[in-house]
């Protein structure tokens, strides 16, 4: 049957909705692949027939069949290029080597362009109030509060903040401080967010 | 030099600008702490926040943590020290102290702007720029250009005035600082800061309801005193209780109610709540062999049967749990025991049984000085037991371990009084707490010591002296005033210090409180000779 294994990539697709899957190289092209061959016998048919219309209706199956895998593929290429787009918001503009590893290597190349677009937009961001850009990366969601209340969990030793004030982090201190300050922080076990 | 408006002058030159915070452990500064830290979120100043122990640990806490910073407060720490002196801070570093230790250090009060005292005491007597401080160069210069025999008279004159200023000084300054004792609490002064800049919330409350609880159940504070202090508490309570009845049931709220003064008993049994109060149990004697049948007598006249008085509180009868209030009023007088109830504040939570202020005093005892856990870990587990929303663990935990803390003071009291341990010592009495003893650990601390030594002297005539091994080889000693639930004033910092420079013994004063040091314990037998020898 024609249009099978088209069917077959979408539902593969279509059963991890929230997370991106290895890019099917071996499926693409045996689509690709069957979508030659319908081109070439409709190719043929054609041209023979040009007076008999009794073979009309083949070339028409064909055709149809033909343009349904252009649709499903490009429906495919188009959901992934969605999840790409969402990845670039999670991991910033550098991927880790295990996701890097399922995109294709033009899926790579788009993602790499769409990268430096949003950076440059980014970086142009309210220059005309006197910021150098903006990471809109930063908070997806508007933040609670801009600043929270840490515990120190360890004798970390000096750390510098942004705005260069140098504060100690020694065990069973407490500080109230930056949000973006603390996030690497917390996730390293250093600071314990106080609710 | 004082801070004249506590909101411009101390809140709001702390904005935007890196504070450091350093707070004492005591109750009275965790809560004054917390009603702070309420402020700084409110206003996105960022902070770094370390507990200090004393005042040795003060000046490393600043050296730690002053790159950069040029504001800190001092919570109950630093006001009766000279701090430029001991800390040596930059120029451009300002200090605002809020202790409610005093007498204040005069260095500290006529500082010219780099110490600002945060709030004034009417009660401090504090002697005058000009009876204390002179000019000493130009004086120096005067008496070299003048000769001759009227030249002579004039600067014998001169030298006899000043001896005499000199002397006036002494006396002045000798009054001031003879007698330590506290001020209002610290949280009550940040209370009315927060009322001032419209941030009162009930955390506030709740935070300054547990500090003036403290100072009347330590008895920081005469009970006049006590009573004082909380009068704008009590406005601000019922205002709140009248802003919002629609939210009462929705939110915690701080309430005043007229409530037994018996530590934890919601969380403990009637009766062991009864042989654990620090007001009840003196009187009731319970060190002695008829001590429990006394207790036994108190609940039968109180007509609460045994079996009831001895499982938890909250299992009791709902009848006799309604009547507890006026059954012990009842039967306080008959054995000539002071009023049991107080008029308290009350911490009430929606879905969660409510929590009383002298219970929360002691679980922030237990909290900072736990017997395994560090300090400055008791530190952070004292300031969550204040939290006001949500359900309370460290709450919890304090209570039982403040549980297993008065039960330790309780049978340690009931073991120095019954084997005859309390020595008589000329002017005062003193006991020692022997090292190795089960009860040893919990009272290595000023708090639970300090609970024990009021217990002990259950308001007798003489001073007390108590003391407890500490690290290795030294051991704590506490000095509590004659009278002390009367007139709290302590004079043993001074007359420590004066025995310590007589008798030479290396005497540690780095406890912010100065009638509690620390010495090596062989030594300790020496100190109390010059301490009689000084007092008699």
């Amino acid at each position: 049957m024609f249009g099978e294994k088209v069917i077959e990539l979408l539902k593969e697709a279509e059963r991890n909705r929230d997370t991106i899957d290895q890019y099917n190289d071996e499926k693409v092209r045996q689509i690709i692949e069957e979508m030659h061959v319908l081109f070439k016998m409709n190719m043929a048919d054609a041209n023979a027939t040009t007076e008999n219309k009794s073979l009309w209706t083949t070339v028409q199956v064909r055709h149809s069949a033909l343009e349904r895998n252009k649709r499903c593929l490009l429906a495919y290429l188009y959901s992934r290029m969605n999840k790409i787009k969402t990845l670039r918001w999670e991991f910033g503009s550098v991927l880790p080597p295990d996701v890097r590893e399922l995109l294709s290597d033009s899926e790579y190349e788009w993602f790499s362009k769409y990268s430096t677009n949003l950076a440059s937009y980014m970086r142009s961001l309210g220059q005309d109030i006197g910021y150098s850009g903006i990471d809109l990366t930063e908070n997806l969601r508007p933040p609670k509060s801009l600043y929270i209340e840490v515990l120190c969990l360890t004798d970390y030793g000096k750390l510098e903040l942004e705005d260069g004030d140098v504060i100690l982090l020694k065990k069973n201190s407490r500080h109230f401080l930056p949000t973006s300050e603390c996030q690497t922080l917390i996730r390293q076990g250093i600071l314990k967010q106080i609710m | 030099m004082f801070v004249e408006d506590i909101r411009n002058d101390f809140y709001n030159t702390l904005l935007g600008n890196r504070v450091l915070l350093l707070v004492h452990y005591d109750v009275d500064a965790i809560c004054a702490c917390k009603i702070l830290q309420g402020l700084f979120k409110c206003d996105n100043i960022s902070y770094t926040l370390v507990p200090v122990g004393g005042i040795s640990e003060l000046k490393t806490a600043y050296e730690e943590n002053n790159e950069e910073i040029k504001y800190v407060v001092l919570l109950n720490c630093g006001g009766t020290i000279d701090l430029v002196d001991i800390l040596q801070p930059d120029e451009e570093v300002v200090f605002f102290v809020l202790d409610s230790h005093k007498p204040t250090d005069i260095c500290n009060v006529y500082s010219d702007g780099q110490v600002r005292l945060v709030y004034k005491d009417e009660e401090e007597n504090i002697p005058n720029f000009d009876d204390i401080f002179k000019d000493d160069d130009e004086e120096d210069e005067n008496e070299e250009v003048e000769s001759g025999r009227e030249g002579i008279e004039a600067v014998v004159e001169r030298r006899r005035a000043r001896k005499a200023w000199e002397e006036r000084r002494h006396t002045l300054m000798f009054n001031y600082t003879q007698f330590s004792y506290y001020g209002k609490p610290s949280a009550c002064v940040l209370l009315e800061l927060a009322a001032r800049s419209s941030r009162l919330c009930q955390a506030a409350l709740w935070a300054s309801a547990v500090a003036t609880a403290a100072h009347s159940a330590l008895h920081a504070r005469s009970p006049a005193r006590c009573l004082l202090d909380a009068e704008a508490l009590h406005r601000y309570v019922a205002a709140a209780q009248r802003h919002d009845d629609s939210a009462a049931n929705r939110t915690a709220c701080v309430v005043m109610e007229k409530d037994a003064w018996l530590p934890l008993y919601r969380e403990w049994t009637l009766e062991a709540a009864l042989s654990h109060a620090a007001t009840l149990a003196p009187k009731l004697k319970l060190y002695a062999r008829s001590g429990s049948s006394r207790l036994r007598q108190l609940l039968a006249d109180m007509g609460f049967p045994l079996q009831q008085a001895r499982q938890a509180y909250r299992s009791m009868d709902v009848e006799l749990r309604r009547s507890l209030l006026t059954a012990l009023e009842t039967a306080a007088p008959k054995h000539k025991l002071p009023v049991p109830t107080k008029a308290t504040f009350i911490l009430q939570r929606p879905h969660l049984p409510p929590l009383a202020a002298l219970d929360t005093v002691y679980v922030i005892m237990a909290h900072i000085e736990h017997e395994t856990m560090p300090k400055a870990e008791g530190f952070q587990q004292a300031l969550a037991a204040l939290e006001v929303s949500g359900d309370n663990e460290a709450w919890r935990r304090g209570a039982a371990a403040a549980r297993k803390c008065l039960q330790a003071v309780a049978s340690l009291v009931h073991t120095t009084l019954s084997s005859r341990r309390l020595l008589l010592a000329g002017p005062f009495s003193y006991f020692i707490v022997q090292e190795g003893t089960p009860e040893a650990g919990v009272v290595r601390g000023p708090l639970w010591l300090g609970e024990a030594a009021r217990w002990v002297a259950g308001g007798c005539a003489r001073p007390l002296l108590a003391s407890a091994p500490g690290p290795p080889a030294t051991c704590l000693l506490l000095g509590l005033p004659p009278r002390f639930d009367h007139e709290p004033r302590n004079l043993f910092g001074a007359a420590f210090e004066q025995a310590a420079t007589k008798s030479g013994v290396s005497v540690s004063l780095d406890y912010v409180d100065s009638s509690v040091i620390t010495l090596p314990t062989s030594q300790r037998a020496q100190f109390l000779d010059a301490l009689t020898a000084l007092l008699a």
